[in-house]
């Protein structure tokens, strides 16, 4: 019993960490089999973006334990994903014990992120690259890369101070737009206006979207319409920002 | 003709840059990036090329998030990453963000601004024609990324079934 609980709870730790990561359902549930199988028993899921319910089944006794989790804050992180599907396979072809596994999530647990300097520059970038393409000059571009830098600062520095994440959003669509308009104010460069339409596209749920749909395509409708309505949610406030931007320089 | 190619060029190269700094933000590895790079890239010029040739936007997106799905799986092979990790990021300045923000702008100009019947009809069909256009161009980039995923993933199914 005591090896099907530590199985159980090393398993849910294992399926948290890859859904607040920002894995699809599908993949969630074969890192489970495959980590599962490894361990000589089977894994029974329930992934909701709230909470893991998991039962696991011994191959040998036939003993179950069931167990339920609750999902951590949302933060996505590709190198976990990676890291974790590389150890699935390692895990598989190697007959990793229970200790080992947990070894291994250690260390994919305690890997850096990228400085915060180095993703607010790359991002900035991105929004002058976004506004590059919406036919913007250089100068429009400078406009997009400092209401994006601006914009993102304050995002992170709300999700620090645990400011609830559609608040969050909201505070910095306002502030970027707001630093955009004013480019249409003073008819910064040629298209100003491409400064402000993308000045705001960096806080666009692109992971939670596409990750809806493949859900929705692997027939795992309710995680898809959840995450659909997480992204439409956080659109809404993306638009509430803008909107009351819009509101105190009388755009439109 | 030169002016064009020249244009879709640095189009595709700031498509590049988006989709690398959205990879830096999602926390991709270290390895990944010059091939989210190179695939963000080649996303790019795929679709503003078509775009370039009077090709409806979806049927470029879908064609352009296809090439990026069918050349993730050998690369996977290659950096011995799983596909997810750079296909995601390449993808990412596709998402029809600026469809979107027009969208809802209308929306919102449709609730709280215009008054005249006119102008309103005017803005419902920016409501329809935008937000289709999203769902249309989310739709054609999710099935063009996975599409090989899903192909490819029900065989390591397949296996674990078998076992």
């Amino acid at each position: 019993m005591d090896k099907l609980k530590k199985t159980a709870d090393l398993l849910l730790d294992i399926s948290s960490l890859l859904m607040v990561s920002g894995a699809n359902t599908n993949r969630i549930n074969l890192s489970l089999t495959r980590f599962a199988s490894t361990l000589n028993c089977q894994a029974y899921s329930m992934v909701t973006h709230k909470t893991l319910v998991l039962t696991v089944t011994d191959n040998e006794t036939e003993a179950t334990f069931t167990r339920v989790k609750k999902i951590p804050k949302y933060r996505i992180n590709f190198s976990t994903i990676s890291s974790i599907s590389r150890a699935s396979w390692s895990a598989l072809r190697d007959d990793w014990t229970i200790a080992q596994i947990e070894k291994e999530l250690h260390i994919i647990k305690s890997h850096n992120r990228y400085p915060r300097t180095l993703v607010l520059i790359a991002v900035s970038l991105a929004g002058a690259g976004f506004c590059n393409i919406f036919k913007g000059d250089y100068l429009n571009m400078l406009v997009a890369f400092i209401s994006t830098l601006i914009g993102l600062f304050i995002l992170q520095t709300a999700h620090n101070h645990k400011i609830n994440a559609y608040i969050a959003t909201f505070l910095a669509s306002f502030s970027a737009s707001f630093l955009a308009s004013l480019g249409v104010f003073y008819h910064l460069g040629e298209h100003p206006q491409a400064a402000l339409a993308t000045s705001v596209l960096f806080l666009v749920p692109r992971v939670p979207l596409i990750n809806s749909f493949t859900d929705l395509l692997d027939n795992n409708i309710l995680n898809g319409m959840v995450r659909f309505t997480n992204g439409a949610m956080t659109f809404l406030s993306i638009a509430l920002g803008l909107f009351v931007t819009m509101l105190l320089f009388q755009l439109n | 003709m030169e002016e064009a190619i020249i244009n879709v060029l640095e189009l595709s190269i700031w498509s590049g840059i988006a989709a690398v700094g959205f990879g830096i933000l999602f926390n991709i590895p270290r390895k990944t990036i010059l091939v989210v790079f190179f695939l963000g890239f080649a996303a790019g010029l795929v679709k503003f090329l078509l775009i370039h040739f009077n090709v409806n936007i979806v049927l470029s997106s879908l064609v352009a998030a296809s090439f990026v799905g069918i050349l993730s799986s050998p690369l996977a092979h290659k950096v011995h990453h799983p596909p997810v990790v750079f296909s995601i990021p390449a993808v990412i300045p596709m998402i029809p963000g600026y469809y979107a923000y027009e969208t809802v702008l209308s929306i919102m100009s449709f609730t709280f601004m215009e008054k005249g019947s006119p102008e309103r009809v005017e803005l419902i069909v920016s409501i329809f024609y935008n937000g289709f256009t999203t769902l249309f161009i989310l739709i054609a980039i999710t099935i063009g990324v996975s599409l090989p995923l899903l192909l490819s993933r029900k065989e390591t199914v397949k296996k674990a079934d078998d076992k």
